[in-house]
């Protein structure tokens, strides 16, 4: 036990905590929940709220949970009935100027203040019906933020997010007293890179976002753990869905990689999953010309012909958005070929969140760069492009760009059929990012998981599932029952992912060793 | 070989059916002093001493305010408490940029009248209405939209009030 330890009591349940921590990160591991507004881990502390009052034995007056560090033998009671009148005081006093108009509020049904107010608010208000409230029109803050100022309870979460974290300062609190609101500077627009955080952190429905406006309400969202794929940073993210339909994207915390946030690139890379034109069917080429829409089985059958019949060169032409088991897979595929792999990277600009160390949108748009070459794949595509030109087999994994007559055959994998892929012998069907699980590894090396959050169009299946079949087909391995076993199959063959598995992964992810090579 | 029935011996007054037939049509007689009870429906829905019933769950109609339009704001808490998924609703804006639904649909074949809609809803815009007569040409038809919603006149259920449970 070390002397860095405090040992204190929250509601009757001791705690061991770190010297330095706060009340209400305390509660938290007694598994109290302190209602707070102004809090939030990712922020400076401001204890502006007063939300977090709490009982704290032999304090002389109430204490707020957010800004009070723990100390050896406190004995603290967050239901003590002092307590629980104060934080009903607060809820009614921000409840004089909050409009009830959470039947449009978009906010509604994630709502803290709703939370909280039906956890220990008043029943009615005391105030009169006749008594105006506050009133001020809409906003138009930036790009994808509107400000509501009637809903607004002044926590400054947002004022100190574009302060401390983005370190734009263009956000303040203007006027004073109950006519206070937050202000944007005259000359500036909400528009840094990572703005829409703002929209999350604001725990009512103040700050909200244009292109979730009115879109769907919290309790219809179903959600899913995966992983953005916006760049090479891998910023955890919870896809919001509903009825199948993706409709946002939300910062999931893990405090090794992007801690609360995600960029507004990242947010709207949404788009293309509930894409429209997809490949529902498997394709072949019948008669060397059309394709065929056709099943599973003959497709199978045609790419075993395909494969045992030839010899020498093949190239991988793939995506760095592929999920690091098809990725595995596809080149198991080859073993014997005279293997040439590689991949293209689009590139955009960078953008960091300064307050945040090792967190930015980066160069590199695509999520696996990492992965892919990790597992062999080089950098390199035009050679592979024109090494395509000669090879017997070339198999093409969600990459548009194909342009190349191969004199061998061409089997396309994909999600959507661009026309440079019409030519191909052979079209299979995959699920996108949101339709399989699968893992992608970021930038630092990461493993990470994401998870389905929908059913994938028609006949379409997660692309481990292709490779692995055709795998089977050919007699070099089992049939694998889900994606985990895709990732046992990676664990012991590839290297730098040994020791590694879903399990051990979690929802956090754990770093693949970046020293090793990947194994013949 | 005879069966052997036994015949009873009654007094008179009780084997002749004169009486029983005079008697059946006293009755008869009396009923047509009585006051009348049937209603002449379709010609006649109400009387004096009844009508329908305020509470009455029959089909919708959507309150307008005073511009004629849907009180609606598309909160989407109706298709939430609908038990039989009934009610289809799209949210978007209005010209003023106010949330209100683009489609609004309530297919009365489904539904199943138990009058949550207008129990749940917070701007008192969806009602089940005190109406019953609902005869179509077509199926389709009883899927209504937000304007027929809107159109409709009828009067609109009370519901069943827990201070008052027997509706007095």
């Amino acid at each position: 036990m070390g002397s860095d330890l405090v040992h204190l009591t929250i509601d009757g349940v001791p705690v061991e905590v770190p010297k330095g921590t706060l009340v209400i990160e305390a509660a938290k591991q007694a598994g109290v929940l302190v209602p707070h507004y102004c809090y939030h881990p990712g922020l400076p502390v401001a204890g502006v709220c007063r939300m977090c009052l709490v009982k704290v034995e032999k304090a002389p007056k109430l204490q707020i949970a957010c800004a009070t560090a723990v100390a050896e033998g406190m004995v603290v009671d967050t239901q003590h009935p002092e307590a629980k009148s104060a934080r009903m005081g607060v809820l009614e006093l921000l409840l004089i100027n909050h409009p009830l108009d959470c039947p449009i509020c978009d906010q509604a049904g994630e709502c803290e203040l709703q939370d909280f107010t039906f956890q220990e608010g008043r029943r009615g208000t005391r105030y009169s019906p006749e008594f105006p409230k506050r009133f001020n029109p809409v906003e138009d803050f930036g790009p994808d933020v509107l400000y509501v100022p009637n809903r607004c309870i002044l926590c400054t979460r947002c004022v100190r997010f574009m302060e401390d974290v983005a370190q734009e300062p263009v956000l303040n609190v203007s006027e004073r007293g109950d006519r206070a609101y937050i202000g944007v500077h005259p000359e500036a627009r909400l528009d840094h890179p990572w703005a829409g955080n703002v929209v999350d952190l604001c725990p009512v429905g103040s700050l909200l976002s244009k292109d979730f406006l009115h879109k769907a309400r919290a309790w219809e969202l179903d959600k899913t753990a995966s992983i953005c794929t916006g760049c090479s940073q891998g910023c955890n993210v919870t896809i919001d869905t509903r009825e199948n339909v993706v409709v946002r994207l939300r910062p999931r915390s893990n405090v090794e990689v992007n801690r609360y946030f995600m960029c507004d690139h990242g947010r709207v890379t949404y788009r293309w999953m509930n894409r429209g034109d997809r490949i529902e069917a498997p394709l072949v080429k019948r008669d060397g010309s059309a394709l065929h829409a056709t099943d599973w089985d003959e497709a199978f059958e045609r790419a075993a012909t395909l494969l045992r019949g030839a010899s020498g060169r093949a190239v991988a032409l793939v995506s760095p958005r592929a999920s690091t088991e098809a990725l595995f897979l596809a080149r198991e595929l080859f073993s014997g070929f005279d293997w040439v792999g590689a991949f293209q990277v689009v590139m955009g600009e960078t953008a960091p969140l300064p307050g945040v160390p090792n967190l930015a949108l980066r160069a590199e748009r695509a999520p696996n760069a990492t992965g892919a070459e990790l597992l062999g794949y080089r950098r390199d595509y035009a050679a592979a492009l024109q090494a395509a030109e000669s090879a017997a087999v070339v198999l093409v994994l969600e990459e548009p760009d194909i342009a190349v007559r191969p004199r061998g055959a061409l089997v396309y994998a994909g999600t959507v059929l661009p026309d440079a892929a019409r030519h191909a012998d052979l079209v299979l069907p995959i699920a996108n990012v949101a339709e399989e699980d699968g893992t992608f590894v970021n930038c630092d090396g990461r493993v990470q998981r994401y998870f389905q959050a929908k059913p994938a169009p028609g006949m379409a299946r997660p692309a481990w599932w292709v490779f692995s079949e055709l795998l089977a087909g050919l007699g070099r391995g089992e049939h694998l029952a889900g994606a985990s076993d895709a990732f046992r199959r990676l664990a012991d063959a590839a290297a730098p992912f040994t020791g590694l598995s879903y399990a051990s992964l979690g929802l956090t992810g754990k770093r693949a060793n970046l020293e090793v090579g990947v194994g013949a | 070989m005879a069966i052997g029935v036994k015949v009873l011996k009654r007094p008179r007054a009780q084997t002749s059916y004169v009486r029983a037939t005079l008697k059946g049509m006293a009755l008869t007689l009396q009923h047509l002093f009585r006051p009348k009870v049937t209603m002449q429906y379709s010609e006649e829905k109400a009387t004096d001493d009844w009508a329908i019933s305020r509470r009455w769950r029959g089909t919708h109609r959507m309150l307008t305010d005073e511009q004629g339009r849907a009180k609606c704001v598309a909160c989407g808490l109706c298709p939430q408490i609908c038990p039989a998924n009934c009610i289809k609703l799209v949210p978007g804006e209005d010209e003023q940029g106010n949330r209100y639904p683009l489609i609004y649909e309530i297919d009365e074949f489904r539904c199943v009248f138990c009058g949550y809609c207008q129990e749940v809803c917070p701007e008192e815009a969806i009602h089940v209405g005190v109406h019953y007569e609902n005869a179509e040409y077509s199926r389709d038809r009883f899927v209504y939209d937000l304007e027929r919603l809107c159109a409709q006149t009828h009067a609109v259920s009370t519901l069943w009030d827990p201070s008052d449970p027997k509706g007095e």
